[in-house]
């Protein structure tokens, strides 16, 4: 399994797939996503190398995302302080897309 | 009679210095209690979670137990003055809805139970989640320190 490929198709479909659902999909969207894309990189690779292996399910893997992007909202707390984060920012829209992105990728 | 008078003048010009300064950090102060008590519940929260391979109701008092701590120290830090980021951290861990410490036991209690692999995963996850809060709380001492240092130089 070629993660660099996957993570490279995951960043364009889902730029690709959002853009195309929100017309005001926002610069700072992109870069919210680039950034969760980026930071969760090792542990994204990880879980979908178990989810390939039928280690985890499905439920457990979009668990997993999901509790990455509240994980990137703790320490965006503790960097940015509590009047610049944008804790809904990052949509859960966004979770699922993933999931279904790489469920069609390897599944 | 004259030094008297300084002295006790620098000492209220210090303490001045030093109850301005609390004003002027936007962040609390260093707090044992808090600190302790995230240490506390860590701890308590990991052993549990490794339970969670095994049935949740096996537990469920444990972690009725647990949740009653991280109740307790949620409304000690949302009273504390200049406090928000560490309550806003108290509140995501303490959230169900959110998949971090209340959220692993929600899911924990609605799957009945764990595999190893899900369940190491996951935990990793609330524990990094745990330290992040924790690391805030110690450097708190650092950044008081620092603050308070910064207006006592600069004022001499």
């Amino acid at each position: 399994m070629d993660f660099e490929k996957i993570l490279k198709e995951l960043k364009e479909s889902l730029l690709l797939v959002l853009g195309n659902q929100y017309s005001g999909f926002k610069k700072e969207t992109k870069k919210d996503i680039e950034d969760f894309l980026n930071t969760s990189k090792d542990k994204l690779e990880r879980w979908t190398k178990l989810l390939a292996n039928g280690e985890l399910s499905l439920d457990e893997y979009e668990w997993l995302i999901k509790s990455q992007k509240d994980l990137l909202a703790m320490k965006g707390l503790e960097k940015v302080g509590i009047s610049k984060i944008s804790l809904g920012h990052f949509k859960n829209k966004v979770i699922k897309t993933v999931v279904d992105i790489i469920k069609s990728l390897i599944l | 009679m004259e030094k008297i008078q300084l002295k006790i003048f620098s000492l209220a010009l210090l303490a001045m210095l030093i109850l301005s300064s609390c004003a002027a950090i936007r962040t609390a102060p260093f707090d044992q209690y808090s600190y302790q008590k995230a240490v506390e519940i860590k701890v308590d929260a990991s052993r549990l979670m490794d339970k969670a391979t095994t049935p949740y109701q096996n537990h469920f008092q444990e972690v009725e137990n647990l949740f009653r701590d991280v109740e307790k120290i949620a409304a000690y830090e949302q009273n504390k003055p200049n406090n928000g980021i560490s309550y806003q951290m108290w509140k995501l861990l303490a959230d169900e809805d959110k998949n971090l410490l209340a959220g692993f036991f929600k899911e924990w209690n609605e799957k009945g139970q764990f595999s190893k692999v899900f369940l190491d995963e996951s935990k990793s996850q609330v524990v990094e989640a745990m330290d992040i809060l924790i690391q805030y709380e110690g450097k708190k001492d650092k950044e008081t320190e620092n603050s308070l240092m910064g207006i006592i130089l600069g004022n001499q």
